[in-house]
């Protein structure tokens, strides 16, 4: 018996010219196998290269690593339904929110489709025009709703500005969402496993590699002693200094995998041997190692 | 082969002769417009001609051009309509209106009592909950018509709809559900109805049918065209489509034939590709087109709409303290698309409907037009419905023309007397006469399948700024004359669209394209003008009566 595990579903935030062409990029290009099913509003601003493109055909583009990139046309209901029509399915659906989407009103998809499971929203927070976009007088409430539907903000372009601007615009972003991590992006370099989430092969999961952005990552092989709802509650507690968590655990229900995205945790059936590991990823603000492993024992 | 009409009254639009009784067509195009005085003098140069009596007790206009429709229209006649008010069927049946929430049950059971397969989904449309202010639809409602199918019911405003329980189940959805997208009634339970793009996204996915698929097939063409018929329209268009690659084809070949009884002029969607898509896809389509068929206009959408408290409104914002609108696109992209079909000497209608909008679209238009200069850009404004004095200076100014939502006073005026925007903002609502009067160029519309397709209906409104609830809206400056009426519905939407020197009024040399009315909406007058019976249309010459009306 199998069950058809939802698929994740990411929306990418953030105004016109914020950075969600170049951060797009980089999750494709850097897909480790993941097959990512890109929903962009103009995929000619994408500018792949020739090179990875495998197939083109109408409004989709299939690239040589696995990924496709369709773009949403003006029904992005439509153009969801035909995606969720598709054989086989896609692994995971990332959304270009337009720069005056509410990206919340996109993720509600996920909410409701219980083909789908939300993988978080990350809005991304143009370092270089934060002023112009927060006092437009047309889009400030646009603006404030990005910011406010986030569940982790990226500050890009860090590179053209100081790091007293940085600092700064930390500090205005964190008086209005105390609760969400913010990280510091140039190029679109977000960390895969935040963006995305720990998708790899679930039965070998091991601690991804998380060098910069200053996140930490803790793992563990965890025995089947505690009931998945004491792991999803022991998760939930870690907020906000957790951004993701994933395992592939049993307790005497049977195996199962435990997802922490997008402020829940959500908890799907597993079928074959739980491997037992488990993974958080989070902010400096972590509890250090020894009270992880006590607080999951 | 040329063919005099004799009618009662010929009301041309022509203020060189705007009356007279006698029209002669040959080759679809009118030769001459007179009266009976005049037949000798035609025979003389033109040799015999047929006269044709058929309408000698019936009064002739310029066929008239709907400027904002949708083929949609076409496409729900594939469903049941459920509406208040009566509505005609492309088949000339009146559907009566729906008084009750009972009453819309009890037709949804006839339905599914009388239909071949009762497994396959039941899907109505029109449905308005706006009029029914004792309950809401639930879902017991909708299992009382059955527990075995899906039950749609899709709100007029296609951004609302009820489902069955099996809808629900279908969809997984339960009482554990937590989203803004799933009402709840004021005991907490989960009804039956979803809101915005979610309640169309899962009717799909529990249906597994794509139900906007149909928007521009064979079927849904020749609907869209027989609903135009009765009302005597000749001209419609559908604003917009997307028109992926090829689409035009099967189009062009169920529009072009003889007994097809309608011109249509399709905009193309501009922000389906990039601006330097759109404006190779338009020279594309430019290429294609035909007499019957055109594909001269882009349209954008800038907002919303009021009463979905999507529209982009200027302080004090709406009446009842909701939240400001959406924009649909971004000021910066409404400019740079503006400025690309600008510079292609494309024609652009956007879409406004707050005055905020308005504002930031007339900038764009502004913009653009300083970059690349086009003293007939004849861009305009669609719904446009909060404009003020001012912005209709500017789009005076600036050579800007307006399609304003007259159809809106009558549906919706109550609620943006009372909701949405209060009295003193309701009252300029839809301002056709503020618009003529600061010289800018006026069509009018119904936005169908949103409201009913029926010209003289949107005329009635504009003159008379009537609510459902009887109130009047505005006052004398806002009104307009039937005369500005008729010929905003004419000249005005044909103006719109570039077609004013081949269509909009009856004259030598241009398409004998005709509304048959039973009566004269001059004599007739304001009162009467939404009920005076279209008899067909003439469109290039050939005649299309409708059934039933002799």
């Amino acid at each position: 018996m199998t069950h058809p595990a939802p698929i994740p579903f990411t929306v990418i935030g953030g105004f016109l010219g914020s950075g969600k062409t170049s951060l797009l990029n980089h999750l494709l290009s850097h897909a480790q196998g993941r097959r990512l099913y890109a929903m962009v509003n103009d995929f000619g601003a994408l500018n792949i290269d020739a090179e990875l493109i495998a197939a083109q055909n109408g409004n989709q583009i299939a690239l040589s690593n696995g990924c496709v990139c369709c773009s949403i046309g003006d029904d992005f209901t439509r153009a969801l339904f035909a995606l969720l029509q598709e054989d086989p399915l896609p692994e995971h659906i990332i959304v270009e929110a337009s720069g005056v989407a509410d990206p919340a009103r996109i993720a509600a998809f996920a909410a409701v489709d219980k083909q789908l499971r939300l993988n978080g929203i990350a809005t991304l927070v143009d370092c270089t025009a934060y002023q112009a976009h927060a006092h437009d007088p047309h889009l400030k409430e646009n603006y404030d709703r990005q910011i406010d539907a986030a569940h982790v903000l990226l500050l890009s372009k860090t590179d053209l500005v100081s790091r007293q601007e940085i600092d700064a615009l930390h500090d205005i972003l964190a008086t209005r969402r105390r609760d969400v991590a913010r990280l510091e992006i140039t190029h679109g370099n977000a960390p895969l496993e935040i963006i995305l989430g720990l998708d790899g092969d679930v039965k070998s999961t091991t601690p991804l590699p998380v060098n910069n952005h200053g996140l930490e990552t803790w793992s563990t092989h965890m025995t089947p002693s505690l009931s998945r709802r004491d792991v999803a509650a022991k998760t939930q507690s870690l907020a906000p200094h957790v951004l993701r968590a994933k395992g592939v655990l049993s307790d005497s229900e049977g195996a199962y995998i435990i997802h922490y995205a997008a402020g829940r945790t959500s908890i799907e059936p597993f079928d074959g041997a739980a491997s037992g590991h488990f993974v958080l990823i989070g902010t400096p603000d972590l509890p250090d190692a020894n009270t992880l492993a006590a607080l999951f024992q | 082969m040329s063919i005099i009409y004799q009618a009662k009254s010929i009301r041309t639009m022509n203020p060189h002769m705007p009356q007279a009784t006698h029209i002669a067509v040959r080759d679809g195009h009118i030769l001459a417009v007179g009266t009976a005085d005049d037949i000798a003098i035609w025979q003389s140069a033109w040799g015999d001609m047929e006269i044709n009596t058929d309408f000698a007790d019936k009064t002739l206009l310029p066929g008239f051009v709907e400027g904002h429709s949708h083929m949609m229209e076409g496409m729900f006649w594939n469903y049941h309509y459920v509406g208040f008010y009566d509505r005609e069927g492309p088949d000339g049946t009146i559907w009566p209106g729906l008084k009750s929430i009972d009453a819309v049950v009890d037709r949804l059971k006839e339905i599914n009592a009388t239909r071949e397969n009762p497994s396959e989904p039941l899907i109505a449309w029109g449905f308005d909950p706006i009029y029914f202010t004792d309950r809401r639809m639930d879902m017991a409602d909708l299992d009382a018509v059955s527990q075995d199918c899906p039950v749609i019911v899709l709100h007029a405003s296609l951004h609302i709809l009820n489902a069955n329980h099996f809808v629900m189940q279908a969809a997984g959805v339960s009482e554990n559900d937590n989203s803004e997208f799933i009402r709840r009634d004021e005991n907490g339970k989960i009804c039956g109805e979803f809101l915005g793009q979610m309640g169309m996204f899962m009717a799909m996915r529990t249906t597994n049918i794509d139900l906007l698929a149909l928007g521009s097939s064979p079927e849904t063409l020749v609907n869209f065209a027989n609903v135009a018929r009765q009302t005597g329209v000749t001209t419609a268009t559908d604003l917009a489509n997307p028109m992926p690659e090829g689409s035009e084809e099967p189009m062009l070949a169920q529009v072009n034939q003889d007994d097809f009884p309608m011109r249509l002029v399709v905009a193309y969607q501009g922000t389906s590709g990039t601006p330097e898509e759109g404006v190779a896809r338009m020279r594309q389509l430019s290429e294609r087109e035909s007499d019957k068929l055109r594909f001269s206009l882009v349209k954008l959408v800038a907002d919303g709409s009021i009463q979905g408290f999507s529209a982009r409104l200027k302080w004090p914002g709406y009446f009842n303290g909701a939240p400001n609108g959406l924009w649909y696109i971004e000021p910066q992209r409404l400019r740079d698309y503006l400025k690309a079909f600008t510079e292609a000497g494309m024609q652009v209608h956007v879409h406004t409907n707050g005055d905020e909008c308005t504002h930031v679209a007339l900038d764009a238009i502004e913009e653009a037009l300083r970059a690349h200069p086009w003293p007939d850009h004849r861009h305009t404004l669609q719904h446009c419905q909060m404009a003020s004095r001012s912005d209709f200076r500017r789009m005076k100014n600036m050579g800007v023309g307006v399609n304003l939502f007259a159809n809106h006073l009558y549906y919706w005026g109550d609620a943006h007397r009372t909701i949405t925007m209060g009295p003193e903002r309701a009252a300029r609502l839809d301002d056709c006469g503020g618009a003529l009067a600061e010289g800018v160029p006026l069509a009018i519309h119904s936005d169908a399948p949103v409201t009913a397709l029926a010209p003289l209906f949107t005329a009635w409104c504009a003159v008379n700024r009537l609510s459902s609830g009887g109130v009047t809206l505005g006052g004398e400056a806002e009104k307009i004359s039937v005369e500005q009426a008729l010929y905003a519905i004419t000249m005005g939407g044909a103006y719109s669209l570039k077609m004013d020197g081949e269509i909009g009024s009856l004259e030598v040399g241009k398409r004998a394209d005709m509304a048959i009315l039973a009566d004269d909406p001059i004599e007739v007058g304001a009162a009467g003008l939404k009920d005076i019976k279209v008899i067909g249309t003439m469109v290039d010459g050939i005649v299309h009566l409708n059934q039933g009306r002799a």
